[in-house]
């Protein structure tokens, strides 16, 4: 018996509803550098790169310090790395908290506990390779999408979707093959999420024989919209104690 | 020509034509086949090169343990009054303030969500008397939730605190905890936020804020709230000491600030 | 062609010029070998760095042939199994969907290839198509196997024709979800899909016994 196939939505449709506005979010400049694929560059970074090029030249074998510089990755990569860390970051959060939560219907939650595994990993992988260029995790308010069916499925089927697109859009971007040599076996497990999650709520899990890229500003806009990334609380503070004592 | 002789022309052509067709077909087949269709993928394979080595190679993905623990906590970022009920028209229990009086952000201790007429409503633990109360606030008047794996427990009788990870205990030390007629009260509570560098070596070099609040000093400014901090008298640990406060040696309180993050659950006993 | 070159300098000479790819193979070898750690990223050390081999038209013109072999196979065994008949509610529905994606990719690896597009095998596919059980199994293997297949080569493109690839096994991806649901398998049974070698694909592929007269 088909279950498949109600209406055939769009990624258009789906990221567009959580679209609503264009406001640009700065995490500490991090998004906002990470897609304008710029890095501040330092002067350890600067340093780590003159080391680089001469270690290279005079074949070193051993660069004990400086695996940034080592792996050889430039500025561009660096940038794309960042933005897809930011991303995973959010997604596993959103993810791991639905799972903690266990208040989304049986066949969401095994999704949600799978594919947050998943995003764990992916964090994990990026994080590895970026060494000293990581950046940390953003605060995130997830707000009721972790516990509304609801909005956890248009949540999910939107960052699914547009992650593979966006993943299509960096691999030709990267300059390091081997890299584009990992983030496409990222790409078609982002793809499989997304299929999966459509087939769980009987949309069309796969609509066209193509798939679209989309752009780092187009991610950027659909976390922006999502208000997602919230500050961090603080939760220390110097002033001197007024406990009973 | 006789109709007969036509319609054996043109049967005799078209069988020729297909004829002539299949043969090419079955030649573009062969040129493909190259004699056999083994030999034909083994050539098509040789012609590709290697694949590029990953930069990575993600490792095997973790589940979340079964037996975690996930208490969940989350700040004040709007200024909400909590209710009894999750309505709107429910009594008001408490105001909720976004920041605490030593100027950190008011963290509550998530105990569960609802959701009554599209408005997802959440229970938290207070940092009010009588100790131990709970009430409602609106999702949206708080930030995003954090979980820890840890909880407290600190017993006044045997005068000891305990960390646990998961259920496992992680940290041990003696406490001096407040005199019979400043007690430290019992119930569950939880870690607020935390103080350092603020030099006064009356609560040593660390200092945690708790939801508890000493139900004799309510007139103790600032809320009159329960802390747990080191201590310049550290011969007195353990033993019934304080205006309500939990004691730690100096030593234990910087162990404990190392393993104990804000919004851990806290049982006093 | 889909493949011109009106790229920026910054990908174009990075990636293809030899030099840097030496440079950079010389300096990813001296890193230290990556312990693994606990859930998460192994990063690579020297010894399981392959080097595959730099962009060029010619190589996207073998890589893009051997697509175009698996996707004449899925083609092939996605029309034979709507023929058959054999199928149905969702699994039929799959078939036909997914059939005119491959026929798709078929045309598009042709147009591509122009003159160099290699014909398409003779193929036979037994009963893979004639039972519900045998078609699921085997769709489920296919995708995979075109997933594994595209992944490997994805880095020995040139731009355009990696953006083009992806924009393909993009849809495998989904394909292979979507069937291996339908055949009670796990949707994404891993983390990452790792990439396959030219060599591995072609193994998988004869063991089916699908290519060639029979």
């Amino acid at each position: 018996m088909s279950n498949v196939v109600r209406e055939d939505v769009t990624l258009e449709q789906t990221w567009g509803e959580l679209a609503q506005t264009l406001e640009a979010v700065d995490i500490d400049g991090a998004l906002q550098e990470t897609a304008a694929g710029a890095v501040r560059a330092t002067r350890a970074g600067l340093f780590r790169r003159a080391f680089a090029t001469l270690a290279g030249v005079a074949g070193l074998a051993t660069l004990a310090e400086d695996a940034a510089a080592a792996r050889g990755q430039t500025k561009n990569d660096i940038a794309i790395l960042r933005f897809d860390l930011v991303l995973e970051y959010l997604q596993a959060g959103l993810y791991t908290e639905a799972e903690r939560l266990g208040e989304l219907t049986p066949k969401t939650l095994g999704w949600a506990r799978v594919v947050g595994a998943h995003e764990r990993a992916h964090v994990q992988a990026i994080k590895n390779l970026l060494g000293r260029d990581t950046v940390p995790s953003p605060t995130f308010n997830y707000g009721k999408v972790t516990s509304d069916e609801k909005a956890f499925i248009k949540t999910a089927v939107g960052f699914e979707d547009l992650t593979a697109a966006l993943l299509k859009w960096q691999a030709p971007r990267l300059d390091s093959r081997s890299i584009v040599a990992a983030v496409v076996t990222l790409h078609s497990v982002e793809t499989r999420h997304a299929a999966w999650i459509r087939h769980i709520v009987g949309l069309r899990p796969a609509a066209r024989a193509f798939d679209q890229p989309a752009s780092q500003q187009r991610m950027a806009e659909l976390i922006a919209a999502t208000h997602f990334i919230s500050s961090r609380p603080r939760v220390t503070g110097r002033r001197r104690p007024k406990y009973t004592g | 020509m006789s109709r007969r002789a036509v319609a054996a022309a043109l049967t005799i052509g078209l069988a020729l034509v297909i004829a002539a067709a299949a043969i090419r077909v079955a030649r573009d087949d062969r040129a493909a086949d190259v004699g056999s269709s083994g030999r034909s993928l083994a050539a098509a394979a040789r012609a590709l090169p290697r694949p590029e080595g990953p930069a990575f190679v993600v490792g095997k993905p973790a589940r979340l343990r079964a037996d975690e623990t996930r208490a969940r906590s989350a700040p004040v970022v709007r200024p909400a009054v909590a209710k009894a009920a999750p309505a709107r028209s429910a009594a008001a229990v408490a105001p909720l303030p976004v920041e605490t009086p030593e100027g950190t952000s008011n963290i509550v201790l998530v105990l569960g969500e609802r959701t009554r007429s599209g408005t997802q409503w959440v229970r938290v633990r207070l940092p009010v008397l009588p100790n131990g109360r709970t009430a409602w606030v609106p999702r949206a008047a708080l930030g995003g939730y954090r979980f820890v794996h840890t909880r407290l427990l600190v017993d006044r009788e045997r005068l000891r605190a305990t960390l646990f990870y998961d259920g496992r205990p992680i940290f041990h030390a003696p406490v001096g905890v407040g005199r019979p007629e400043w007690p430290t009260p019992s119930g569950r509570f939880y870690i607020r936020d935390k103080l350092a560098g603020f030099g006064d070596p009356f609560y040593g070099p660390v200092a945690f804020g708790t939801s508890a609040r000493s139900a004799v000093l309510t007139d103790w400014p600032a809320g009159g709230f329960v802390g747990i901090h080191g201590t310049n008298e550290p011969q007195l640990i353990p033993g019934q000491v304080s205006h309500g406060c939990i004691r730690l040696r100096n030593a234990d309180i910087l162990r404990l600030g190392r393993l104990m993050p804000v919004g851990t659950p806290l049982v006093i006993r | 062609m889909v493949w011109s070159r009106g790229r920026s300098e910054r990908f174009g000479d990075s990636r293809d010029d030899p030099a840097t790819s030496t440079r950079r193979q010389l300096l990813g070898r001296s890193v230290v070998a990556g312990a693994a750690l606990a859930g998460g990223g192994i990063v690579l050390g020297p010894r399981a760095r392959w080097a595959g081999a730099a962009p060029s038209r010619a190589q996207d013109v073998k890589i893009f042939n051997f697509a175009l072999l698996l996707e004449y196979l899925q083609a092939a065994f996605y029309g034979e199994a709507v023929r058959q008949g054999a199928l149905r509610g969702e699994p039929r529905e799959f078939a036909e969907v997914v059939a005119s994606h491959e026929r798709a990719h078929v045309t598009y690896l042709r147009k591509a290839l122009g003159g160099r597009a290699r014909a398409r095998p003779a193929f036979s596919f037994g009963d893979a198509t004639r039972s519900e059980r045998r078609f699921l199994e085997t769709a489920v293997l296919l995708e995979n196997l075109g997933v594994a297949a595209y992944n490997g080569q994805a880095a020995n493109l040139t731009t355009k024709a990696l953006a083009a690839a992806a924009a393909i096994v993009s849809v495998e991806g989904r394909h292979a979800a979507w069937v291996s649901d339908l055949a009670g398998k796990e949707p994404a049974p891993r983390a990452a899909d790792p990439g396959a070698s030219a060599a591995d694909v072609v193994r998988s592929i004869r063991r089916t016994g699908f290519v060639g007269v029979s």
